[in-house]
């Protein structure tokens, strides 16, 4: 289980790169533990998502086999769950720095702007995903509103629907902290990865 | 002048290095604010709907399965296994190393991880046994490659779910270049190794490989069989191959406790993360161009330019080689395979056997400079230069070409199977 200690050496790749930039060395320790609990909730919850989701369409499975019918709800409960792994995921891709990103473009703008760069990549991020989270809040209000249900369960869709805009604020938050303190950013994951 | 706009913007975000979220998710804003009415809320009611399906649940079990059984000692398995098998083969190490990356990859479905776990067990030994050391890093950096094409490969997945094409289809098709893959990289291997004096057979060594490599070997058996036989889907089959993955590894092998579940279950919701968001996006963007009649209109446009589906093909083919050099194969396979199939259909070329041919084009990006990804790992992994590996690869890039080439010629060669 990752420390808070991960965020202070999450940078290193990248600290060298930032090292010309006039920033606070290390950001306060709260930051880090807030991004550190972040992290084991989205986890602990993504976790229990693929439980879930593995266990219904396992079941699905056998019972259909031994009893001839299987579980009409599973594949709409296997998808909620889907839904919630890979949505949370998000917050943790960013974490992780594991978003995919063409790098061909990497080295079109000098090497000498590569921290500010990198900053206004994260600013740039952080925008977006906020900008995204405020039109999904607008449409998971408006799927409450028309009370829609799902076609098996017939429960409101708006509480899945509400792991949307949760999602990309939770991913704003890690990229607004990557902006305020380039040293907390991962490196890429290709960088990373071996 | 609009257009230019979007063009504008897409580059000018790539070279703000921002993740392909962004630069797709700004691309489908921009084309509903200029064409599509201004109402941004439809790219969020796509993109839910996007996820809204259960045909994608196979990605995340397949995926988790695969990480599952490659924490485990299953490489090992395999390559003791496939030594024992091809041992008294010239060039039989290389063999052992081409086969067993396509079988670990058939398990695991990652290029860069069988590249790892069969890599670092083979390179050492086949340099040992005498091998040249560009031979040895050229076998293990194309056979890392193989897991593109073999089921279930999650670039099959993703190009059924953009183009609405069978998965299970898609799988069965990609047997056939899987196996001409293979195939040409072992002829090379034996060609080039003529030479070498060979050991005789080990039964004795061969039954205990078997005995201990049969649990993992099992894995694909099920899911194909399973799929093939009737008894569940392809999103099922997952299911099953993921509750498979557990309990050998937990209880047969006992390489799997609960903390390291955990751990795995953390990694591959990362690559979730970063691969439905785009696959999200991409979809959402899709249903707007469906809706603009944008595909139809390129269809029409192309068909004028394309005399039949030789010189598309060929056209086409160029084009994936150069994207492939730039782009991950999942991201290619997202942006381009709702534009280019509906312009193969309208030639006459089946989607199956386009979607095949796509794959296998794009899986050759895995080893071109700039971004080849197994030439970057590779280069890491075994402490050689860039140029090195760039040199070791080439014969088994010209392979791969042939391949390409046999692949898109010859549609039975996907095909038969289904037929």
């Amino acid at each position: 289980m990752p420390t808070p200690t991960h965020y202070r050496n999450h940078g290193a790749a990248r600290r060298s790169r930032v090292a010309r930039c006039k920033l606070p060395a290390m950001p306060p320790t709260s930051v880090i533990q807030l991004l550190h609990t972040l992290r084991r909730v989205e986890l602990v919850v993504t976790f229990a998502a693929f439980v879930v989701l593995a266990t219904v369409i396992f079941a699905d499975v056998v019972i259909r086999e031994l009893t001839g019918t299987g579980l009409a709800w599973a594949r709409e409960v296997g998808v909620y769950a889907n839904v919630v792994v890979t949505l949370v995921g998000i917050g943790l891709a960013s974490d992780a720095g594991a978003h995919l990103r063409p790098r061909f473009a990497d080295r079109w703008l000098p090497a000498a702007w590569e921290p500010t760069l990198l900053r206004v990549g994260e600013i740039l991020t952080t925008l977006f995903c906020l900008s995204f989270a405020y039109i999904a809040l607008r449409v998971v209000l408006e799927t409450r509103d028309l009370d829609e249900r799902s076609v098996v369960l017939r429960m409101a869709v708006w509480p899945v629907q509400a792991v949307l805009p949760l999602a990309f604020v939770l991913a704003a938050v890690r990229h607004a902290a990557f902006a305020r303190w380039p040293t907390l950013a991962p490196a890429p994951s290709s960088e990373t990865s071996t | 002048m609009t257009f230019i706009g979007l063009l504008a913007i897409v580059l000018l975000l790539l070279a703000l290095r921002q993740s392909l979220l962004v630069v797709l998710g700004c691309a489908a804003a921009y084309a509903y604010l200029i064409w599509g009415g201004g109402t941004l809320e439809y790219i969020v009611f796509d993109g839910w709907d996007a996820l809204n399906r259960d045909v994608l649940l196979s990605i995340p079990l397949f995926l988790l399965a695969g990480n599952i059984m490659a924490g485990g000692a299953i490489a090992a398995r395999l390559v003791r296994l496939m030594r024992a098998l091809t041992g008294p083969i010239p060039g039989g190490l290389a063999i052992a190393t081409v086969l067993s990356c396509g079988l670990f990859s058939a398990i695991v479905g990652s290029s860069i991880v069988t590249l790892l776990a069969v890599g670092s067990i083979m390179y050492p030994a086949l340099l040992q046994a005498g091998y040249s050391r560009s031979f040895s890093l050229g076998i293990i950096c194309a056979g890392g490659t193989l897991g593109i094409i073999i089921p279930p490969s999650i670039p099959l997945i993703l190009y059924g779910v953009m183009t609405s094409t069978s998965i299970a289809d898609l799988f069965l098709a990609g047997v056939g270049p899987a196996l001409l893959l293979m195939g040409l990289f072992a002829g090379y291997s034996i060609v080039v190794n003529w030479h070498r004096r060979l050991p005789a057979w080990d039964f004795v060594e061969l039954v205990a490989a078997l005995r201990s490599g049969v649990w993992s070997l099992m894995l694909p058996v099920i899911i194909l069989g399973g799929i093939y036989s009737g008894y569940f889907t392809a999103t099922e089959s997952a299911a099953v191959a993921l509750v498979y993955a557990v309990f050998v590894e937990m209880v047969i092998h006992r390489e799997l406790n609960g903390p390291s579940l955990f751990r795995i279950t953390g990694e591959t919701t990362r690559l979730l993360g970063s691969l439905f968001p785009v696959l999200m996006m991409a979809l959402s963007l899709n249903v707007f161009l469906s809706y603009q009649q944008v595909p139809s209109q390129i269809v029409e446009a192309l068909n004028d330019w394309f005399e039949g589906p030789a010189s598309f093909l060929v056209v086409t083919n160029l084009l994936l080689l150069g994207i492939g050099m730039l782009m991950d194969i999942g991201s290619a396979i997202l942006i381009l395979a709702p534009i280019l199939q509906p312009v193969a259909e309208s030639l006459g070329i089946d989607p199956v056997h386009f979607g095949i041919m796509m794959t296998v084009n794009l899986e050759i990006g895995y080893l071109t400079p700039p971004m080849g990804l197994n030439l970057i790992v590779a280069m890491i992994t075994f402490k050689v230069d860039f140029k090195t590996v760039v040199r070791a690869v080439l014969p088994f890039i010209a392979l791969m070409f042939v391949a390409l080439v046999i692949v898109a010629a010859v549609p039975q060669l996907s095909l038969f199977l289904l037929d």
